[in-house]
């Protein structure tokens, strides 16, 4: 896997080797190249009986159910559901604000490293794996492949990816949902520094485009909490104007805000159907990653 | 409200601690690279309402606390002493204390007296201030007594109730005294009285010397006044204007007349029962009183025919005012009034004898002799009780013999020489004769005391009759009781300390006046001044407290009167005496029955200029005239802190936001 063996600080072994246990299911039937292990919306030659239908003149003969010809002089033709692989689109947030880091791992770090154990995961079990880095716009794209030496590019492309500029997720996404073939697993990851309120749009395109969205919401507990003691001034790692506050006047008014934010966005994720993952950048990501495969493995969607 | 240590108040400025702090704390801000601006902005476009006024109510609750601790830390005091009576304690703090009688009035529903009560609050407020030196001027000697603390001011016989009048002017000269000879650093002077018109002598010319005095102490001098001005409505004084004792055809029989007063505020009508105690023998007789005064003349009460002298007690039922509620008096048969007529005009001299001779009652003897200027060698001082004296003014010897005479009570007329010297006689001396001054008229002349005033039914003398055709020229500091047109003196006293000299600026020779020739009122006066001149004579006498016109308290032994007053203190305190083979009756001045008390605004002015602070107390008052109350500021504090701590007091946690 690692053909150059070289080690990439966003990848852990021992974390991987304990994820490996965890499948990564799809909520909804994928489309994918080759059989797999996931819910095709195709009917196919697994062993899981699907239906029965009348034959119809070109079908093959050989999957004719005689014994139903026996009991009911009918010709039926016996269906068998299909089992295909899934395209997983990685939506790396690459924004200026995704450097930001109060207890010496930075959002994009962590970023990284989700991304990276998500495409190990998934390639494993024969998926295929694409990257996306979003700032201002699509910055870098890498198209879901399933072969092996397609990770380790994936892995350069993580390593590469810097974060800067202002976020423009919104229109990145709605980018995305257009470009990514229909039924994909789309994972975001991203601070989503965005208005709720315009997320639902492209939410709803995602949706609207059959794809299976999780969304990996990276928060900084500093961000959460707000706990300064000294007056401040922020700058504003996308370029934006500073400010200066004084943390005691303003805590509470701050605090408003982000409960109005992450009330907004529950709200919108729940009425967009996505599968949507808070996660404080303090907390462990192995942890994090388990909750999610074992959330998918009970959501684990039908055809 | 003033401050004990108002120096502290320098500190004051402490109070922008907070907003100092505040503010260097704004400067040493810290950068940080931020990436949830959105809610920072969100966060900056909400109203600030309650988090602003919260920053508010910090800093002020601060601000609070420090001022809270200054202003306890200066000792603030509240009370009416008028603004700067607190301020750093003073190296000596004078008192004076009114012990007139009028100050022994108590206050409605108390039995306390307005000396006691002023005497208990300025203990309890000066042990507050505190001083370096607490002095006390007696009212009756006007001589400073240094205390040991304030608190022997509650059992100082010098702040205890007297009968004699206060001096107002003249202790606070004793006062301006003391300071000028100890060269007293900062003082202050407490003046602890009712302000009485008669105590404080506001007319006297002695004020603007005292302002101007005590102007030039560079140190600076702070007068308090502590007034009880409220009189107490319907006290009743009793006084005895006239003794006589008179023989009846089976003994003697003794004449009183007195008068009974009352406060203004009792206008009712009502009888007052008056007491007569004579050598343990009471009688009493009821006085109708309708209006501010009642006399009962002539009012008899037999006595023994052996019964020659003694004394006696005049008393009216308690009141509000113990002091005026009795009056003794001494009775014996009337001395002879023997006149020295010192004579160089043939002419003047016949008529001062006629006058001097010429007795008002049957029952007294009347006599006059006439000497030439250098016979005085041989006179018989002891018998005299008027010298007339129209010559020169007295030098060397004579005047030594006049000065003896006239200190122990004897009474002196002059009257100018022909020929006017330049010898002086108690700093009073004869300038020149104005002649042809056309029988002036008299324009004016005091009808309320001394030996013009008015007769006792009220009628005035027919002074502005008297026809002046010649009048000498008087130099000197004299007090002028009539005056002729041109304000030339036409007679006038020069006081002592004993009483005074009467100087008469013409003489009754019919060239230079009318005296002679239209005798009443050169008559009257000369027996009056003969009757207070035979009164030292006698046998008994009649003294005002605090005058002893030449007696001497030391021989004094109390028959009546107070019994707590030291045998020093006789002559201030009312009772009777016996010095010697003589009984003296001492009582309270005339001008302490219903007195009025001085305006407001003539006691402003008497202070005009100099650092004054007056507070208005009654007696009997309880509550405190000055309190410390740090303990208020510092409870100010604790609740300013505590309201700090309480809005500083972080919001309860809330749940930690983990991964949904």
């Amino acid at each position: 896997m690692f053909s150059d063996r070289r080690p990439r600080s966003f990848l852990e072994p021992l974390v991987l080797s304990r994820l490996a246990n965890f499948p990564l299911f799809a909520r909804k039937p994928m489309l994918g190249n080759v059989s797999g292990r996931h819910p095709s919306p195709h009917r196919g030659s697994s062993v899981e009986f699907a239906e029965y239908r009348k034959y119809v003149p070109g079908d093959d003969l050989r999957r004719l159910d005689w014994r139903a010809y026996g009991r009911s002089d009918k010709h039926f033709i016996k269906e068998f559901e299909a089992d295909t692989n899934l395209r997983c689109c990685l939506v790396l947030d690459t924004s200026g604000s995704m450097e930001f880091g109060s207890g010496g791992v930075t959002k994009i770090e962590y970023a990284r490293k989700i991304a990276a154990a998500l495409g190990h995961l998934a390639l494993q079990q024969g998926d295929a794996i694409g990257l996306s880095c979003v700032a201002k716009g699509v910055v870098r794209s890498l198209p879901p492949r399933r072969n092996p030496a397609h990770l380790s590019t994936m892995f350069d492309l993580l390593e590469q990816a810097k974060p800067q500029g202002e976020t423009r997720l919104v229109p990145a996404l709605h980018e995305l949902a257009e470009t990514i073939r229909q039924r994909a697993l789309i994972v975001i990851i991203s601070d989503l520094f965005v208005e709720p309120e315009e997320l639902r749009g492209c939410f709803e395109h995602l949706r609207f485009r059959r794809h299976d969205v999780a969304i990996f919401h990276l928060l900084d507990p500093r961000e959460l909490n707000f706990n300064f003691r000294r007056p401040m001034r922020f700058l504003d790692m996308e370029g934006g104007p500073s400010i200066f506050a004084e943390p005691n006047e303003i805590a509470d008014r701050y605090q408003k805000a982000l409960g109005g934010y992450l009330e907004g966005l529950k709200q919108v994720v729940l009425e967009s159907g996505m599968d949507y993952h808070r996660v404080s950048i303090d907390e462990d990501y192995e942890q994090v990653l388990i909750r999610f495969l074992v959330g998918r493995t009970r959501a684990k969607g039908g055809r | 409200m003033s401050f004990l240590q108002p120096f502290l108040l320098a500190a004051l400025p402490l109070i922008a601690l907070p907003i100092v702090i505040h503010l260097i704390n704004q400067r040493r801000y810290q950068t940080v690279r931020w990436a949830a601006m959105m809610f920072l902005l969100a966060a900056n476009k909400m109203s600030r309402g309650y988090a602003r006024l919260r920053q508010y109510l910090i800093m002020a609750a601060r601000m609070l606390a420090i001022a809270g601790l200054i202003f306890a830390i200066s000792r603030p005091l509240t009370g009416g002493w008028l603004g700067r009576a607190g301020g750093s304690r003073p190296e000596t703090t004078i008192l004076l204390m009114d012990r007139s009688p009028s100050m022994q009035e108590s206050g409605r529903g108390t039995g306390e007296s307005k000396l006691e009560t002023g005497r208990k609050q300025l203990a309890a407020t000066l042990k507050t201030l505190g001083s370096a030196r607490w002095v006390l001027i007696e009212s009756n000697t006007n001589k400073p007594r240094e205390l040991e603390s304030i608190d022997a001011l509650l059992n100082s016989p010098g702040a205890e109730p007297a009968s004699a009048a206060s001096d107002i002017p003249g202790m606070l000269m004793a006062a301006h005294d003391y300071i000028k000879a100890n060269k007293s650093g900062r003082t202050e002077i407490w003046i602890c009285s009712d302000i009485r018109e008669n105590d404080w002598n506001a007319d006297g010319g002695r004020w603007q010397t005292l302002r101007d005095a005590f102007l030039e102490f560079p140190q600076g001098v702070r007068l308090h006044l502590l007034a009880y001005p409220k009189p107490a409505p319907g006290n009743r004084s009793v006084r005895v204007t006239e003794v006589r004792r008179q023989k009846t055809g089976d003994g003697a029989e003794l004449l009183v007349s007195l008068s009974v007063g009352r406060e203004a505020g009792g206008e009712t009508k009502e009888s007052v029962p008056v007491q007569f105690e004579i050598d343990g023998a009471r009688s009493e007789v009821a006085v109708e009183l309708n209006g501010p005064r009642a006399d009962l003349k002539d009012y008899r009460i037999p006595l023994g025919k052996a019964r020659e002298r003694g004394w006696g007690r005049v008393s009216i039922p308690a009141d509000a005012n113990l002091a005026d509620n009795d009056y003794w008096f001494t009775f014996s048969p009337p001395s002879p009034r023997h006149a020295l007529i010192v004579a160089e005009d043939p002419q003047a001299a016949p008529a001062l004898q006629l006058a001097a001779s010429i007795a008002p009652d049957p029952a007294l003897q009347c006599s006059a002799d006439v000497i030439a200027p250098d016979g005085l060698a041989t006179v018989e001082w002891e018998k005299v009780a008027l010298l007339m004296w129209q010559a020169p003014l007295p030098e060397g010897e004579s005047a030594k013999a006049v000065r003896a005479f006239m200190d122990r009570g004897g009474q002196a007329i002059f009257f100018p020489p022909k020929t006017p010297t330049k010898a002086e006689f108690l700093r009073a001396s004869w300038t020149e004769w104005v002649h042809g001054t056309a029988e002036a008229a008299v324009e004016s002349w005091r009808g309320d005391q001394d030996l013009l005033a008015n007769t006792q039914s009220g009628t005035a003398l027919p002074v502005g009759q008297l026809q002046v055709r010649n009048a000498c020229g008087l130099s000197g500091e004299f007090t002028p009781l009539a005056v002729l047109k041109g304000n030339a003196p036409l007679l006038a006293r020069v006081a002592t300390t004993t009483g005074g000299a009467y100087f008469c600026a013409t003489t009754p020779s019919p060239g230079d006046s009318s005296l002679a020739t239209n005798g009443v009122v050169f008559y009257v006066l000369v027996q009056r001044a003969l009757a207070a001149g035979a009164a030292v004579l006698g046998s008994t006498r009649q003294l005002v407290a605090g005058e002893t016109s030449g007696e001497n308290p030391a021989r004094w032994k109390r028959l009546a009167g107070m019994e707590q007053a030291v045998s020093s203190d006789y002559p201030i305190h009312g009772g009777v005496y016996q010095s010697g083979e003589r009984l003296l009756a001492v009582n309270r001045p005339a001008a302490e029955d219903g007195a009025p008390a001085l305006a407001d605004r003539r006691v402003a002015g008497l202070f005009k200029g100099l650092d004054f602070s007056r507070v208005d107390d009654s007696a009997g008052s309880s509550g405190s005239l000055i309190q410390e109350v740090w303990r208020l500021f510092l409870a100010a504090m604790m609740v300013a802190m505590m309201a700090e701590a309480g809005l500083c007091m972080p919001k309860p946690a809330r749940p930690s936001r983990t991964a949904s």
